[in-house]
């Protein structure tokens, strides 16, 4: 006895499905959207959480800082922190300098104010940030030319400043040495020493480095500082020294609670896992979605194969009373079903591929393409296809011969 | 080679039950011609598709050379219907998307024929039933005449022992409906079994053994020398 071949129900299907094309092409689609939805999202959300991770990443290692201010809670990453009144004052520094080596590595203050930078007569944004010379190791933060100011140019105020790169794009023709260029910070006249190192966040490459004792004398006017910068010496103990730089601040502000407190400490770790958690949790949303426009797909395929199955009712009868089996006529309408389903599953993991590349070159979107999600989405579309497919193609198998070739 | 006994075949519509057939007994030998007639409802139809195994009996038995069709299951009954038995159907029942010869050919993808001998012998029955050139026409593309030649080369793909057509004449006008019986008379010259249903009493006197059943009964079974129409 011959079994009916598969290659016979892959004839067959390919037939009908190229016998009407548009309708081949829209119930495919679902699937299309799916798969291609499912990898572009998963690409997106995977970027974006990569994203986080360098920017923590590029905030130095081993980091705590010490805010002026009220607790705001570990979220922000990235502070605007020219709207921070200074509020620690240069005992809580010296405090916190004068710790063992074994407890912090580094320690730096930090205010900033937003200025207006001019070169002859190009003028640029920027963020003037005052601190001292331990901010380029804490930050791992350094000048690609030139050099960062040094103690002296600290205790002397000189007027010196370090230019981010794009700061230095923004005053400079490329290639020209600014070096010995005297530039104006609101007004007030620099020598440029420097330049940084490019890190690709605007917010951390529109910055100017200046003494921060130039700084309070000639932008703030304050003694204060907004906050600092400390280098734990290592991970495993930062959150018991962040305790304890907390309780000897309170002592030295004789302040009894952190609620009550006119400062407070975030740690990177904690920074860290919430931002994870954050970027973790918009990846399975954006995940789900896709899940679901799969199921979508999923369901629009159902519907066409179960309307293909009633409008060929006549076909199937007339198949059966030619000899075919229960078995032919299933495999003929499954088949039938995961062409669809994998064809269009095939396109849709073109089209996902192609548009989280575009979102990431040309809408400068951050898009990690996972192996993974594509092996999800494509198995997603042929289980689609089996599970959706395989009702219609079931009823159909199961239509009696005669019944079949009496329906109009 | 058919051994019908005692069969009847009821459908159940709502609370009455119609006797299409009602206890039957017919034999019909190997290499037969033999006529069914009766009118519009008389119960021709659902005795064809019972005897073309595409319907089972309601109470009654029916025995296929030497089997008893009750005891299959449905696969080995489409395996009949594929080996052994050819239909020919009043609307000849084409697909309407395939050309003659792949109509032709359908069968024997059922009997996993190779793709090269299946065109070549779905070819040759196409030449035997005088469609040569009007082979890769679709069924639309083709007179009533030449589409039930073509289902009746459909039917006789596999070489079938029994020949069912179910009115076969029915939707042709007199002049190709007499080609289609000369092609019938000349298959059974070649010892198929021929069975055909018709309400027609011309048509049916071409066969040689006439079998007139009305309301579900046969009224009467004669050679077809001593039928008076
Ligand atoms: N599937 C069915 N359901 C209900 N009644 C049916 C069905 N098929 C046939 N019948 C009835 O059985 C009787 C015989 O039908 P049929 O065999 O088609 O007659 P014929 O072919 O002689 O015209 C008719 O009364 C018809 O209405
Ligand atoms: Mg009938």
């Amino acid at each position: 006895m011959k079994t009916f071949k598969f290659t016979e129900s892959l004839k067959m299907s390919l037939r009908s499905i190229t016998s009407n094309k548009i309708r081949s092409f829209l119930t495919a689609l679902g699937v299309m959207i799916g798969v291609a939805a499912v990898i572009t999202l998963v690409a997106l959300g995977n970027g974006s959480q990569k994203a986080v991770e360098t920017s923590l990443q590029s905030l130095g290692s081993n980091l705590l800082i010490v805010y002026s201010g009220q607790p705001k809670g570990p979220s922000l990453v990235r502070r605007n922190t020219t709207n921070i009144a200074p509020a620690l004052s240069k005992d809580d520094l010296e405090f916190i300098k004068s710790l063992p080596e074994s407890m912090v590595l580094h320690a730096a203050p930090e205010s900033s104010a937003s200025g207006q930078v001019k070169y002859g007569n190009t003028n640029t944004g920027a963020t003037v940030v005052g601190t001292d010379t331990g901010y380029a190791a804490i930050r791992n933060f350094h000048p690609i030319y030139g050099s960062f100011f040094t103690q002296s140019d600290i205790d002397a105020r000189k007027p010196v400043a370090v230019i981010g790169s794009q700061v230095y794009k923004d005053l400079f023709d490329s290639g020209f040495d600014p070096l010995g260029q005297k530039i104006r910070i609101n007004g007030i006249g620099f020598k440029v020493i420097g330049i940084m190192e490019e890190k690709g966040s605007s917010s951390t490459d529109t910055q100017v480095f200046i003494p921060i004792s130039t700084f309070q004398k000639y932008i703030s006017g304050s003694s204060k500082y907004a906050l600092i910068n400390i280098q734990a010496a290592n991970l495993e103990t930062m959150r018991e020294l962040q305790k304890f730089i907390e309780d000897e601040l309170l002592h030295m502000h004789r302040i009894a609670s952190m609620d009550a407190a006119d400062f407070y400490i975030a740690n990177q770790l904690d920074l860290l896992s919430t931002m994870e958690g954050v970027a973790g949790t918009f990846t399975l949303l954006l995940a789900s979605i896709a899940a679901i426009s799969l199921i979508v797909g999923g369901i629009g395929i159902m519907n066409i194969m179960l309307v293909a199955v009633t409008e060929r009712t006549r076909e199937i009868g007339i198949r059966m009373s030619l000899g075919a089996k229960s078995k032919d006529i299933l495999s003929q309408f499954l088949t039938e079903a995961i062409i669809l389903s994998v064809g269009g599953g095939l396109i849709g993991i073109f089209i996902g591929i192609s548009a989280a590349y575009g979102a990431n070159r040309f809408g400068g979107m951050a898009s990690v393409i996972s192996v993974q999600s594509i092996l999800l989405a494509f198995g997603f579309a042929v289980i689609t296809g089996l599970f959706f497919g395989g009702y219609p193609a079931y009823q159909a198998s199961k239509l009696d011969p005669i019944e079949a070739l009496r329906y109009e | 080679m058919i051994k019908i006994k005692n069969l009847s075949r009821y459908y159940q519509m709502g609370p009455t039950t119609v006797k299409a057939i009602d206890d039957i007994d017919l034999s019909i030998g190997g290499g037969e011609f033999v006529s069914i007639i009766g009118p519009s409802g008389s119960g021709k139809s659902t005795l064809m598709n019972i005897i073309g195994c595409l319907d089972s009996p309601t109470s009654g038995t029916y025995t296929l050379a030497g089997e008893e069709t009750a005891a299959l299951s449905k696969d080995m009954l489409a395996e009949i219907r594929n080996r052994h038995i050819g239909f020919v159907f009043q609307n000849f029942n084409l697909l309407p998307r395939e050309s003659a010869v792949e109509n032709v050919e359908l069968p024997l993808i059922y009997a996993g024929v190779p793709v090269k001998e299946r065109r070549q012998r779905a070819l040759e029955i196409l030449k035997r039933v005088d469609l040569e050139g009007r082979e890769f026409h679709l069924p639309n593309e083709l007179s009533g005449g030449q589409r039930q030649r073509v289902a009746i080369a459909r039917a006789l793909a596999v070489n079938p022992k029994i020949l069912l057509a179910d009115e076969p004449t029915g939707a042709l006008d007199t002049k190709t409906g007499a080609q289609i019986m000369d092609l019938f008379r000349e298959l059974q010259s070649e010892g198929v079994t021929l069975i055909m249903v018709t309400h027609d009493r011309d048509v049916a006197a071409q066969g040689k053994r006439i079998v007139e059943i009305r309301d579900g009964h046969i009224l009467t079974d004669v050679p077809a020398e001593e039928w008076e129409k």
